[in-house]
C-alpha cells in the first residue's frame, strides 16, 4: 500500500493517473450535461424531461450512449474522410486538455504551471480548427457555412475573451490559475467578479459565443442550416462532437468560476469545507453551467452581422476600458493589488 | 408609398365601375348583380379590360382567375376587388383545344402564380408570361393537365347507382 | 397599434437596410467572385411544411430566391369533381390544416350561394365561435413558430399547449381534433353541447389572464428578437397590394383590408371588433398584428357566446344536395388571408369545378420579392411573416 501511494509521488506517473481521473470525469461529465439539459429545458417548458430510464429518468446518458455505439458513422460520400474523422478529435482535443490546469482545490490541480492562463488561452484557440476541420471535410454547402460562420465567430470572440482576464492578471499580479484563486479574499464581496463586473460579464458572454451556444449557436443554426458543421455526423463521431461540446461548456464554467468566482473559497469563511472545499467549486460550477442552459431556452439566436457587432463593437471597448480603469484605481489605491 | 383605398358608397362606387368598363370596352355583357359588376368580354380584350380596371378604376386586387373546362372550350373567371365591399367579375371564353390568351402580370403582378397554376392544371397558354413553369406537377416527362375532363384518375364517380 | 411607446424607445437597431448588403454585378465580375446555388430542400426542420426553396447566395446575402412547390400536392380539386357535394367538406378540412373551420366554412358559403338556402342565426353564431377559436388556435402557434426559426426554443411549447387546449374543446364539440367536418352546408352538424359555453368562457378568460404574460413579455422587449425582426422583410403597401398578399402581412402594412368588414358575411355584422394594422410592414409589425388579432379574436369569442341565439342549427337544403346550374363564390377572412372557392355546378349530384384561392399560394409569390438582398438567417422569419402552410400553397 504504502509503495502504491510512494508511487503515486513520482512525476510522470501521478501527472498520467490524475490526467486519466480527470478525463474521466470530463467524460462522464459530458454524458451527465446531456441529461441536464433535457431535464432543464424540459422544466422551462412546462414538461418533465425524459423521466422513463431509471428512476426520475437518471439512466438516460447511459441509454444514449449505448444507442449511439450501436449506430453506424455514415459519411458523405465525396467527403475528405481523414479531415472528416479527424475533426471530432481535433475538437475534443483542447476542450480535455484545457482541464490540466483547473484547480479543484488547493493541492488538487493536475499542473499548476505558472503560465496556466496563457495555456488556457492557447489551447482555447485550437477549437477553431476542429470546426473548420468539420465543415470542409464533409464538403456540403450547409457545412461550409456552418465552418466558416463558426470559424469568424470563434476567432472573433477571442479577442474579449482574452481581454477580459487582463483585469484579473493585473490584480493579482500572477498568471497561474491557483494564484489568481488565492488571491481572491475570503469572502463573496472580494471575489473579483464584482470589482470587475464588465469583464466578468464579457468573459462570459464570450464564453458562451466560444461554446457555440444560443444565442451564439449560428454555426449550428437549428432553423436555417440544420446542423451547420455537424450536419453529415451521425453515430458515434456526432456523440464525440457533442462531448467536445459539453466539455468545453463545462471547462469553460470552471475557468469563470476560477477567475472570477473565487475557485474552491468558500462564499463565507464559517462555511470553509477545508479538504472538501472541492465541493463548493463544484457547486459554483454547476451554477454558472445552469445559467448557461437556462440562457440557452430562453432567448433566440443572434444574426452573423449582429453577433460580430457585439463582439467588436461593445464587448472589446467595454473591456479596454474598463482595462484602463482598473490600472488607475490600482495606482490610487495600491492595496487593491496583490 | 402608400396607396388609398376607395371611399363612399357602395353602390355608386358599383355603378361607376359599371360604366368605367362599360364605356371603354365593346363588352358582350355585364350587369350588376348584388354587389358584383359581371363583366363578360372577348378574349382579347382581357388584358385592356384589366388594365383599365387598375388604372383608371383603381381596383387594385386581383383575387383569382378560375378556369373550367367545358370540354370544348374554356371559361376563364377574373375576380376583381376594391378592398371595400365592391368586387367586378370578368369572364371570358376561349374556343378550342389549344387555348392561349394574353398574360395580365403587367397589370396584377399576383396574377404571376395563378397564371403559372392555371397552366399546369388545364394546358392554357398565357402569352407574354415572364416565367411560366409548372408550380405543382413535374416540369419534365409529365405532358398532361391534370384538371382537364378528359385527363381521368382512378377513383371515378364512386357512389354512381348508389342511389 | 401595439407598443408605440417601446417601438419608439428602440429606434435605431441592430440592423440596416437589406438593399444596401448586395454586391454590384461589376465588383462581382472584377473580382471574380462567384454565388453559390444552395438548395434548402423540402426536408427541413423549419420549412413550414414541404418547400423546396432554390438559392444563389452571395457569401450570405440572398441573390435570388425561387420556391418551388408541389411536394404536398393532392389535386384536391379534381378529387372534388368526383365526390358529392357534403363529401367535399372532409377534403376542405385538410387544404389549410391550421385554418380547417375556415376552408369548410368558405366552401359551404359558396355552396350556399348556389343553393339560396337560409341559415339559421344560431348556426350563424356557431360558425363564427368556432372560426375565432380556430384562428386563436392559428396565430398563436405561428408566433411559436416564427420564435422557434429564430432560435428560440420556449414559447412554441406554451403555444402548443394553448392550441391543445382549444383542440380539447373543439373535441368536445366536434369529435375531431383537428379534421372537424362540422361546418355542413345550411348550418353545422349538430348543437353545441351541454355545459362547453361555461367551459369555453373559463378558457378564454383564463388565456386573456396569461396570454400578456407568455407571449408579449417574452418577446416583444426581447433585444435580440427586436434586432431580428425589425426592418427584415420591410414591404411597401405597393409592393404588398400588388403582389396580392392578403390578411395579416397586408395588415401589417398598413392597408386595413379584412373581410370579415369589408365583405361581411354570416355573424359578422352584428359583432363588434376593430381591424389591426401596423405601419411597419416588417416581421416585428406582423407579430404585433398577429398578437392584436388574437386579442381581438377573444373579444369576438365573448361576444358570441354572450349574443347566441337558440334555434336550429341546420337549415332546410333538402335531402340531396343538388343544386341548379351556375357558380357559387364564398369569401372568408382564415388566418393567414383571404381564402376564397368557386364552385360550378352543372346540375348534377357532385360538383363540376371547385377552385380554392388560398391565401398561403398567393402571400409566397412575396418570398420571391422580398428575400432577395437579406441574408440566409432572415429567410426564416420572413416565413414567419408570410406564415405560409404547406397544405394551403399545395391544395
Amino acid at each position: 500500500m504504502q509503495t502504491v501511494l510512494n508511487l503515486l509521488e513520482v512525476e510522470p506517473i501521478r501527472l498520467l493517473i490524475s490526467f486519466g481521473a480527470v478525463l474521466f470525469l470530463v467524460l462522464n461529465l459530458a454524458a451527465v450535461l446531456t441529461m441536464a439539459e433535457r431535464k432543464v429545458s424540459g422544466y422551462i417548458h412546462l414538461r418533465y424531461g425524459p423521466n422513463r430510464v431509471g428512476p426520475r429518468g437518471l439512466l438516460q446518458p447511459a441509454a444514449d450512449v449505448f444507442k449511439l455505439f450501436t449506430k453506424e458513422n455514415v459519411s458523405p460520400g465525396r467527403s475528405d474522410l481523414w479531415v472528416f474523422l479527424g475533426a471530432p478529435i481535433a475538437m475534443f482535443i483542447p476542450a480535455a486538455l484545457v482541464w490540466l490546469v483547473v484547480p479543484f482545490a488547493p493541492d488538487a490541480v493536475v499542473a499548476d504551471l505558472n503560465v496556466a492562463i496563457l495555456f488556457f488561452v492557447a489551447i482555447t484557440s485550437i477549437g477553431a480548427l476542429g470546426v473548420v476541420m468539420a465543415g470542409y471535410g464533409s464538403r456540403s454547402a450547409f457545412s461550409l457555412l456552418g465552418a466558416l460562420r463558426g470559424a469568424a465567430q470563434m476567432i472573433s470572440y477571442e479577442v474579449p475573451l482574452i481581454l477580459s482576464l487582463l483585469g484579473v492578471v493585473m490584480l493579482s499580479g500572477s498568471l497561474s490559475l491557483v494564484d489568481i484563486v488565492r488571491a481572491q479574499g475570503d469572502t463573496i464581496w472580494s471575489w473579483y467578479f464584482l470589482f470587475q463586473l464588465p469583464m466578468f460579464l464579457t468573459f462570459y458572454i464570450s464564453g458562451i459565443a466560444e461554446v457555440k451556444r444560443v444565442p451564439f449557436d449560428l454555426p449550428e443554426g437549428e432553423s436555417e442550416i440544420v446542423g451547420g458543421f455537424m450536419i453529415e455526423y451521425s453515430g458515434m463521431t456526432w456523440a464525440l462532437i457533442q462531448a467536445a461540446e459539453f466539455a468545453s461548456m463545462a471547462v469553460m464554467s470552471a475557468i469563470t468560476v476560477t477567475l472570477f468566482l473565487g475557485g474552491w473559497q468558500p462564499p463565507l469563511p464559517f462555511l470553509d469545507l477545508g479538504a472538501f472545499n472541492w465541493v463548493w467549486f463544484g457547486i459554483k460550477t454547476a451554477l454558472i453551467m445552469f445559467t448557461f442552459q437556462w440562457i440557452r431556452w430562453s432567448v433566440p439566436r443572434l444574426r452573423m452581422d449582429q453577433l460580430m457587432d457585439l463582439g467588436w463593437k461593445v464587448l472589446v471597448p467595454l473591456t479596454l476600458i474598463w482595462l484602463f480603469v482598473t490600472a488607475g484605481l490600482m495606482l490610487v489605491f495600491p492595496s487593491l493589488g496583490a | 408609398m402608400t396607396i388609398t383605398l376607395p371611399e363612399g358608397d357602395l353602390q355608386s362606387r358599383l355603378e361607376r365601375y359599371f360604366e368605367g368598363l362599360g364605356n371603354r370596352h365593346g363588352l358582350e355583357e355585364s350587369e350588376i348583380i348584388n354587389n358584383v359588376v359581371l363583366i363578360v368580354a372577348k378574349k382579347d380584350d382581357v388584358p385592356a379590360v384589366l388594365a383599365t380596371a387598375r388604372e383608371t378604376l383603381g381596383i387594385l386586387h386581383l383575387s383569382f382567375i378560375t378556369i373550367v373546362d367545358r370540354e370544348g372550350s374554356f371559361e376563364l373567371t377574373y375576380e376583381l376587388m376594391d378592398f371595400r365591399g365592391a368586387t367586378v367579375r370578368v369572364k371570358t371564353t376561349i374556343e378550342g383545344d389549344e387555348p392561349v390568351i394574353g398574360t395580365v402580370t403587367g397589370v396584377y403582378p399576383t396574377a404571376n402564380w395563378h397564371e403559372r397554376e392555371a397552366y399546369d392544371m388545364f394546358g392554357v397558354a398565357f402569352a407574354g408570361h415572364p416565367d411560366l413553369r409548372r408550380p405543382y406537377m413535374w416540369q419534365d416527362h409529365f405532358d398532361h393537365h391534370p384538371l382537364l375532363k378528359s385527363f381521368e384518375i382512378s377513383t371515378k364517380r364512386t357512389f354512381e347507382g348508389l342511389r | 397599434m401595439l407598443g408605440e411607446e417601446r417601438r419608439a424607445q428602440h429606434e435605431g437597431a441592430l440592423t440596416e437596410p437589406p438593399s444596401s448588403r448586395l454586391v454590384s454585378p461589376d465588383i462581382r465580375d472584377e473580382f471574380g467572385l462567384e454565388t453559390i446555388d444552395m438548395n434548402m430542400g423540402p426536408q427541413h426542420p423549419a420549412m413550414h411544411g414541404l418547400l423546396r426553396l432554390i438559392l444563389e447566395l452571395d457569401g450570405e446575402t440572398v441573390v435570388r430566391c425561387d420556391p418551388v412547390m408541389g411536394y404536398l400536392h393532392r389535386c384536391q380539386e379534381k378529387i372534388a369533381e368526383n365526390r358529392m357535394y357534403p363529401a367535399v367538406i372532409p377534403l376542405t378540412d385538410r387544404l389549410d390544416y391550421f385554418a380547417n373551420m375556415h376552408n369548410e366554412h368558405g366552401y359551404c358559403l359558396a355552396v350556399e350561394d348556389l343553393l339560396d338556402v337560409e341559415i339559421p342565426p344560431r348556426a350563424e353564431y356557431i360558425r363564427v365561435l368556432m372560426c375565432e377559436l380556430m384562428r386563436l388556435a392559428s396565430h398563436i402557434p405561428s408566433i411559436g413558430f416564427l420564435m422557434l426559426e429564430l432560435g428560440a426554443f420556449t414559447p412554441i411549447l406554451y403555444a402548443f399547449r394553448e392550441r391543445e387546449r382549444i383542440q380539447a374543446i373543439f373535441e368536445e364539440v366536434t369529435g375531431a381534433r383537428m379534421m372537424f367536418h362540422y361546418i355542413r352546408i345550411g348550418g353545422v352538424k349538430a348543437d353545441l353541447p351541454p355545459g362547453i359555453t361555461q367551459k369555453i368562457w373559463d378558457y378564454i378568460e383564463s388565456l386573456e389572464a396569461h396570454f400578456q404574460r407568455d407571449f408579449v413579455d417574452l418577446i416583444q422587449g426581447n433585444e435580440i428578437f427586436i434586432s431580428r425582426t425589425r426592418n427584415v422583410g420591410k414591404m411597401t403597401q405597393e409592393q404588398a397590394v400588388e403582389m396580392g398578399v392578403t390578411g395579416p402581412a397586408l395588415r401589417c402594412t398598413g392597408v386595413d383590408f379584412d373581410i370579415r368588414l369589408d365583405y361581411p358575411y354570416s355573424a359578422y355584422p352584428e359583432l363588434q371588433f376593430e381591424v389591426v394594422t401596423d405601419t411597419a410592414g416588417d416581421v416585428e409589425a406582423s407579430y404585433r398584428v398577429r398578437i392584436a388579432e388574437c386579442l381581438q379574436s377573444i373579444q369576438i369569442i365573448k361576444q358570441c357566446l354572450e349574443q347566441m341565439p337558440e334555434g336550429e342549427v341546420m337549415g332546410d337544403t333538402g335531402r340531396r344536395i343538388r343544386p341548379p346550374e351556375g357558380e357559387g363564390f364564398g369569401r372568408v377572412e382564415s388566418p393567414r388571408g383571404e381564402y376564397s372557392v368557386h364552385v360550378v355546378s352543372d346540375g348534377s349530384d357532385t360538383p363540376y369545378r371547385v377552385h380554392y384561392r388560398d391565401p398561403s399560394f398567393c402571400n409566397m409569390q412575396l418570398l420571391q420579392e422580398i428575400v432577395p438582398g437579406h441574408y440566409l438567417p432572415d429567410i426564416m422569419p420572413i416565413m414567419g411573416l408570410v406564415d405560409p402552410v404547406s397544405g394551403g400553397w399545395d391544395k
